[in-house]
This record gives C-alpha cells, structure tokens and sequence, in this order.
C-alpha cells in the first residue's frame, strides 16, 4: 500500500515538474517573440549598441535564434514548393533545375549587398528591412540542398508505390499526404538538420557589415562576436562563443532529435536497422500530462475539421477547367522567372562590361590563386580525416561516442573561431597568405570526415574478415579493402569541402582583426573588399568570376570522379 | 479457340477487345508487349494468365485496371470505357507496395478515406476486412515487422476493402514461400466463394503452374514476343481442389505440354514477322547456368522431364525453359516434346578439361550469326576493339523485337566464358582475345 503511494506521488511530481518547465519554456519562448516582434518594429537603427551582460547575451541569443528559425521555415516553405514544382513539372524542372544549382555555387554572401540596400530602401522607417535581409541571408544558407533532397526524394519514389497509389484512386492530396510526403520526410527531416548548421556559417556578417560608407548591425550572437572582435576582447568571444555551442546543442537535444525518433518511422528500408536514434527529450515529454491533453484536443479538433473537409480535400479530382489554369498559372510564372534571370543576367552584364581587361586579368589570377587554396585545404583535410574517420567508422563503440560529438563540431560556424587562429597567425608570424588555408580548412574539414566515417560504417563486415583471415598489413589492408570501398564517399566528401572551402575563403581571405584590415591575394578578398567599398562592378565580376569556377570545376572534373569512383568501387553489385 | 467465339448468355464484366501495347526503349524504338488481345473477363469466375516472361502478362492486368493506357484498343467495364482508373478493379501487387509508414489499419483506411468513405464507414469496413484476411491483432504492426505471407494479407485485405468486382492479381505469391502461399491461395478460394457479391471475379497472372489450375476456372496462356494469346482451356475441376488428385495432376500435365509447345517447339522456328537479315535471339542465360544443366541431365541418367527439372531445382518453368533454350541453340541438348535429351556434343563437353570445354563452346558459338558477325568485325578492326554501342546496334538491327540491354549482357557473358572476346566495363570496349 505504502509503494504504491509513494509510485504515485513520484509520478505526481514527475509530471508536475514536466509540466511546469514546459510551461516555463513557453512563457521564455513566448517573451523571445514578442520582444523580436519589438525589434524588429522598433524605429530604423542601423547600429544597435550591444551590451555585455549575461542577460544581454540570452537576450541575442534568442534573437539569432529566431532569426535561424525564421530563415528554417522559409526554407522549408520554399523546399516544398518548388522540390514539388520542378518534380512534377517537366518544363518547370528543366527550368528551375539548373538555376537552383547556379545559384547554388553564388557565394553567399555576395547576395548581401543587394538585400541591404534594397530593403533597407523598402523599409525606411523600422528595422524590419535590415532582420528581413539577415533572415534572407541565413535563408541562402540553409536552402538548397534541401530543395534539392527533396527533389530528388519525389523523383525517385519507387514505382509500385506509385502505381499503387493510382490504382486505389488517390486524387492529387491524398497522394501528396500519404504517399510522397512521408517518403521524402526522412531524407527533408536529415537535410534540415545540416542545412540549420550550415545557416549559421555566416552569422557574424549576416548580423553586422559593413557596406561602403555605412554600418550595420543588428543586435544578435553574431554582431556580438564582430563587436567582441573588434574590441580584441577575448572575455567577451568566449561567451559569446559557449553561447553559440550552447544554443547548437540545444536545438539538436531538443528539437532535431526528437524529430529523428519521429522520422524513423518513415523508414522505408524493410528489416531491423542498426542505427538506433534516441532522444531523452522525447522521453521526458512524454510525462508530461499538460503536453497529453493538447495533443489530445488538437487530435479532436483535427479530426473534426477533416470529417467536414475530408471528402473535399482527398478526392480534390479536378476539373478540367481547374488543372488548365494550374497549367496556365505555372507557365506564366515560368515564363516570369526566366526573364526575372534574363534581366538580372542583362543588367550584370552591363555592370561587368566596364571592367578592364587589367582588372579581369588580376581577378583571374587571383582565382588562380584562391583554387589552389581550395586544392591545398582539401589535401590537408584528407590526410587527417582519412585515418581519423577510418579508426572512428572501423569502432562501433568510438562511433557511438564520437558521432554525435563531431556533429556538433561541424555545425559550429568556423568564423568564430577565426579571431583565435589569428592570435596565433600574430604570434607565430604566419601571414594570411597562407594562414587563410588553415581558416579555409576549419571551415571545410568536416564533410571529409562524416563522408570517410560513413563509407567506414558501410564497409561489410565480410570484406574486413577476408582482410583479417588472409592476416594482411595494416597498408595492404587500406590498399585492397578500405581505399576502394570508401572512394565513392570521399569523392562526395571532396565536392562538398570544395565548396565550402570556396565559400569560406571569402571570409578566410579577407578578416577584420583588432581594428585592422588583414588581406590575402585571392578572389574571395576581392569579393569581401569590393563589398565592403561598395564596388558594385569589381563585386559582379568577382562573383560571376568564382560561380563559374565552382560551376565549371564541378562539372569537368568533380563529377567525372564521382562517376569513375562509383562505376569502379561501388559496393552494391 | 478465342475467348469471343464462344457465346456466353451474360455480359462480361470487364472486356478488352483489339488490344496493342507497345512501350519505348530508351533508344526511341518502340517494343511491342502485347498484339491483338481480346479478353472477356465473366461475373463469378477466376481467369489465369500464363505464359513466359515477356509475354505482356503483368501488363494486361494492369491494361484491364487502367493503369496503363493501350497503344490502341479499347477496354470496356459493363460494356462501356472508362476514364483512369477501372472502377471496378483492385490490385493486389506481386511487391505488396505497402506504404511503409502506415500500420497495417492505415494501410487499409488510406485506401477508404481516398474513396471517399465517411470516417465511421471507413472504420467498420476497415476492421470488416481485417478480421476478414485473418489479420485481427496486427492491426498497428507496420508492414515491416511482418512476414510476407502476412504483407500479402495485407495487400489483399486493402484490396478488397474497396468492393471490387474484379480482383486483380499480379503473381501474388511469387515472393511468398511455398507453404505460405499454398495457404493464402486456399483463402483466396474461401474469400472469393463467400463472398454474396464482392469479388465477382478474380483476375490473376502466375508463373505456377499448380498455382494456376488449383485457382483457375480459366487459363489462358500467351506466347512471349509480342504477347499474344495463344489458347484457352477451361478448368473444369470441382472445388475443393487437391494438389494430389489425379484429374489435378492431368491437367497440370496437360497445361505444361501446351506450354512447352509453344515455347521449345520441335521444329525451328520460322516466324513470318522477321526480316532475312534476322539472327538467332539467345536466350537470357548465364553460361554457368547452362553448363548446370548439362551437369544435372548427366547426373540423372541424361535426360529428364522439363517441368521435373524446374521441379527439383525450385526454379520456375519459364526460367528454366530459358536455359534448355539456349543450350539447345548452343547444341549440347535436344528437346523431344518435354523431355530434355543430352547430346553427344554435350556429353563430350563434359567429360573434357577447362581449356577444351572453353574450344568446344566458342566453336559453337562461332556457329551462331551474331557471334560470327562481331568477330569477323572484331577481326578486321585494326585494334581489334569495338564499342559497346556498335555492339548494341549491330543487336538492335538484327533482332529488332528483343530487349538488346538483356541480350548484350548475354552475348558477352557467354563469350566471356569461351575466350572469346574481352569486355571491358569502364571503358565500355569489346576485345577479341
């Protein structure tokens, strides 16, 4: 009688306490809106003065934070409407397929400029130009290879699937909900997790920057850590810095995973899997009775509104004269993208045209120059991760431990540690020139790492045993066993640590250190000064320059390799 | 015999009259499956279709539910044509396509609620036909959790939810084992004898043969290359059916004889429809497989019943008649009505060591057009080297009715085997050895 009482007053206080963080949790994340909104309606103020107390920096924090999550949702937006419109359109796809990758390899951060000064002009009298601008630039970040994933989920949804759902009749909803959705969940929810991290790459600049004459900067972690920069204050880097960790491993705790134990139901791989997701979160919530009944309502209310609206929205069957003005409607706005692109490639055009062959000829070299930093940041990458992720991917047990970890590490925006390598660059007397490939690599290394650790796990245990039982070396083994099999997955590790090698190179080239401009001959300097002086034509060039590059680069010798290595060395026969 | 000769005092169910198929190959070729079928489908009786593969079977079936539009002809239900989908049919699939997200009840109430069922309609019916399939306590597995016996429960459950009139199968227990399978299709029979209405009539294609005459009032087998339908028997056995009675065995005997006939016929041979130009089509054999054959026929006294060999190996017939295929056209066996008969030539192979079998084998194939062809091209080349896409037209030319990817893959493993010519796969370039 008496266990039994004190079960229940346990759970009793359980639940109580779940209950009262959540409601805690709301009431923060609720003064977090409002005090955004605040911000964000607050009289025109290109330089916010920031403070350094601790209250302060939650305060930015939560700002950055909704500034992430804001650029996430229109991500997301974005990802399903255009991954569905290019998959099921085929004008639609031969359109916008090869614009999403140019844009793809744009750096980011050249899209800066326009943003601010367009809608800082739209928006003259409160801030929401500038947050809308930071948003966008977060946004540019996050977007595409989600849409891209999701994309290529829709496309290659297995054929009886798709028969299936024809034959039992399913109108254009009930397909889209119950079939296509949920197998492009699982990839779209692994997608989003990356692009969340990669979204903060350029928190510092996307929060203050400079641009000709004027300044700005809105209150967040990121102006906060430029602000702590320029002041040489490495008190004042180091909070801001465990706030930004603080906040990634928050957000992967507490949102991400318990979104992953969600998703793995939409597995469609049949059999146990080995990879077991959990979450303590998810757990935890679990007990929680205030979190029950809510989900209980919703559930009510939800399937009250479906009873009235479900024979409308899953037999939605379409009348001709409907599907003709969809039809029409997506041409139209069709036509309106490609010379929405045609004009932007006009006016470019007319903007690069008055650079002189001098100038063209510097830039060029200075791609010379940046490629051969972006050649040097992947070697120097490859040769630590490759034995790094192999002993990793080779261990069960050093997975288990040292995955979640390493995520972690990647999705801190490299940037930030920047001001700490240049301490040191000062102390050691590296100049730029070469130290910008050790920024570059900090940025880049990564996606070698997590592409050799995911080609170790795939390696079949059968293939380690013949090495073992025929009791090869351990350089016979790499040779023969491990070199072949993880080929494929280092390829695609390269093509993405290019890339962000390119992209980083434009804040590694050229960085603001104790008040002083430090500058390396390269073209991603020549983008990050002729931004900052506002030489809208140096600015074209060198941008329209380094796309081609990556685009070209890609093309000609990246997907050659992949090719090679994946016809060679693929595993599945 | 045609199924329209005959006259029927009721109107068929679902009818397809003067219909052509054709799918494009990626070269823009078109590939004809089907030609000139006519097929009534009656109220309360279960039609087989047989034949190899090739023959267009799975997509009659999907043809006659409108998931497939013919390249012409018409397919009427009650007499008229009909827009998408066949209202009147469901699907069972040979993969089960269940969505892998749902449990076992959202698998069957997403096909309700996409019909347009009233949510307490889509509750009664959806418990209705589980308890029906025998799947009561599965109802919030997922389909991964489940054997594929019970995938196909399942599948056959979403299926009937819907109240067909015709149930459409396609090979429904080809991935399910044999004991499984044996006990879904005597539910089938319960299911489709029970039932006071819904399925009328079932619809199914398979590649068994015992399968076929345990469920089938009427089979109707097609010939492979375009698909057509050759002959039509009806089954008039009493239900229930056993596997061991003797009128069973006679009518599986008597169904794998015609089947035979029309696919190993005695005479080579002479199809109007080919062009002088035409070369033998090999059949889709590995070399190890054919070699296996020969092993098998020594060790059983040299010959043996065709079907007895698919019996014993746990292959299907067609399979198998796809090997004896080609080792008749490599001249190591004849085939004499069923009976599969090693030759002299075979038996010399046999008993010879590697490097001989390896000469025999690549003098016969040097016997067969295609062969010949590409080696006296490969001879006059001066490196001695061909691209893989001369090799493809050089197919696609000559047999223009088969699947030339298919057909590559064998022509180089067989010549692979004897020494013939090198294949290599990265540059995609074909070398005399």
């Amino acid at each position: 009688m008496r266990g039994k009482f004190v079960t229940a007053l346990h759970y009793v206080v359980q639940t109580t306490t779940v209950d009262l963080l959540l409601v805690l949790a709301l009431v923060g994340l609720l003064y977090g809106v409002v005090s955004f909104a605040q911000q964000w309606l607050f009289k025109y103020r290109p330089v916010a003065e920031l403070e350094f107390t601790l209250w302060a920096l939650l305060r930015y924090t939560l700002f950055s934070l909704m500034r992430g999550l804001l650029a996430y949702g229109l991500s997301l937006l974005f990802t399903l409407l255009v991954g569905y419109w290019a998959a099921k359109d085929r004008w639609a796809e031969m359109v916008l397929i090869p614009l999403l990758d140019i844009l793809q390899s744009i750096p980011v951060l050249s899209f800066l400029p326009g943003l601010i000064l367009g809608l800082s002009a739209a928006f003259p009298e409160s801030n929401v130009g500038l947050e809308l601008a930071a948003v966008l630039m977060i946004f540019t970040g996050q977007v595409w290879n989600m849409t891209f994933s999701y994309y290529y989920s829709l496309k290659c949804l297995p054929n009886d699937l798709q028969e299936a759902a024809t034959a039992f009749r399913m109108g254009w909803w009930a397909r889209y909900r119950y079939v296509e959705l949920p197998f492009a969940t699982l990839g779209l929810v692994w997608n989003s997790m990356m692009s969340m991290a990669g979204g903060w790459f350029f928190l510092m600049i996307n929060e203050s920057y400079r641009l000709g004459e004027k300044d700005f900067r809105l209150p967040g972690l990121g102006s906060c850590m430029s602000v702590a920069v320029e002041r040489a204050d490495f008190t004042a880097m180091s909070w801001a810095m465990l706030a930004m960790a603080l906040m990634i491993v928050g957000l992967d705790q507490l949102i991400w995973r318990p979104i992953m134990v969600w998703a793995q139901k939409y597995r469609v791989q049949e059999g146990g899997s080995s990879l077991r997701v959990s979450s303590w979160f998810l757990e935890w919530l679990r007990h929680s009775r205030l979190l029950r009944t809510l989900m209980w309502s919703v559930r009510r209310l939800w399937s009250w509104r479906v009873d009235k609206c479900r024979s409308v929205l899953v037999s939605v069957g379409f009348s001709k004269a409907f599907k003709r003005s969809v039809w029409a409607l997506s041409r139209l706005a069709l036509v309106g993208l490609v010379s929405l692109f045609a004009y932007t490639a006009w006016h470019l055009g007319m903007l690069i045209a008055d650079i002189s062959w001098d100038t063209w000829l510097f830039l060029l070299s200075a791609a010379v120059l940046t490629l051969g930093r972006v050649l040097a940041t992947v070697v120097l990458a490859t040769l630590w991760t490759l034995p790094a992720g192999l002993a990793i991917g080779l261990s069960r047990r050093l997975v288990s431990w040292l995955q979640p970890l390493v995520q972690l590490a990647a999705s801190f925006p490299a940037p930030m540690l920047f001001p700490l390598v240049l301490a040191l660059f000062r102390w050691a007397g590296v100049s730029l020139e070469w130290g910008s490939i050790l920024l570059m690599l900090l940025g880049s290394q990564w996606y070698i790492l997590f592409n050799v650790i995911a080609g170790a796990l795939a390696i079949p245990e059968n293939l380690s045993e013949v090495a073992r039982s025929y009791r090869m070396g351990l350089w016979t083994r790499f040779r023969l066993v491990y070199w072949p099999a993880i080929l494929p997955y280092l390829v695609t590790g390269w093509v993405t640590a290019a890339g962000g090698a390119w992209n980083t190179s434009i804040v590694a080239e050229y960085v603001t250190f104790r008040g002083e401009v430090l500058a390396a001959t390269g073209l991603g300097a020549e983008i990050s000064s002729s931004a900052e002086q506002a030489q809208f034509a140096r600015l074209a060039a060198s941008v329209v320059l380094m796309a081609s590059v990556v685009v070209l680069w890609n093309r000609f010798l990246w997907r050659r390799l992949a090719r090679l290595a994946e016809s060679k060395y693929s595993l599945s026969q | 015999m045609s199924a329209t000769s005959a006259p029927r005092p009721v109107e068929p169910l679902c009818e397809a009259r003067n219909v052509s198929h054709s799918f494009t190959l990626p070269n823009g070729r078109p590939l004809k499956v089907l030609e000139d079928i006519n097929l009534a489908i009656f109220p309360h009786e279960i039609v087989a279709l047989v034949g190899p593969s090739g023959s267009g079977k799975s997509t009659l079936l999907r043809i006659l539910c409108g998931l497939v539009k013919p390249s012409s002809g018409d397919v009427l239900y009650h007499g008229q044509p009909f827009e998408d989908v066949n209202p009147g049919t469901a699907m069972v699939f040979q993969t089960f396509a269940l969505f892998p997200w749902f449990t076992v009840l959202d698998n069957v109430r997403v096909v309700l609620q996409a019909a347009g069922y009233s949510a307490s309609a889509v509750e009664a019916r959806a418990q209705q036909v589980i308890r029906l399939v025998g799947l009561s306590g599965f109802e919030e597995a997922y389909p991964r959790e489940l054997s594929g016996g019970m995938k196909q429960r399942v599948g056959i459950a979403r299926a009937l939810a819907l109240e067909p009139e015709i149930l459409v199968m396609d090979e429904p227990f080809s991935q399910v084992d044999a004991l499984t399978a044996e006990s879904l299709r005597a539910e089938v029979v319960r299911l489709w004898s029970a039932a006071d209405r819904y399925p009328s009539s079932i619809v199914l294609a398979s590649h068994n043969i015992s399968e076929v005459v345990y469920l089938a009032d009427r089979i109707v087998i097609l010939s492979a290359q375009p698909g057509r339908i050759r002959t039509e028997i009806a089954n008039p056995l009493p239900r229930p059916r056993s596997y061991h009675a003797a009128a069973f065995l006679d009518m599986v005997e008597r169904l794998h004889d015609l089947i035979t006939g029309s696919e190993l016929p005695d005479l080579p041979a002479t199809s109007p429809g080919r062009s002088p130009w035409s070369v033998e089509p090999l059949p889709q054999a590995g070399a190890s497989e054919i070699i296996g054959l020969l092993e098998y026929l020594d060790s059983h006294g040299g010959s043996e019943d065709l079907f007895r060999i698919a019996y014993t190996t746990g292959r299907h017939f067609d399979q198998v008649i796809r090997i004896v295929a080609a080792a008749e056209l490599l001249g190591f066996v004849d085939t004499p009505k069923r009976m599969v008969c090693l030759e002299p030539l075979g038996r010399q192979f046999l008993r010879a060591d590697t490097e001989l079998r390896k000469s025999i084998w690549s003098e016969q194939l040097l016997k067969l057009k295609l062969f010949h062809e590409i080696y006296d091209i490969l001879q006059r080349h001066p490196e001695h080297a061909l691209e893989r896409d001369f090799v493809l037209e050089t197919i696609i030319f000559r047999l223009p009715e088969e699947d030339y990817e298919t057909t590559f893959r064998t022509f180089v493993n067989w010549a692979r085997y004897g020494n013939l010519f090198a294949y290599d796969e990265t540059r995609e370039l074909l070398f005399l050895q």
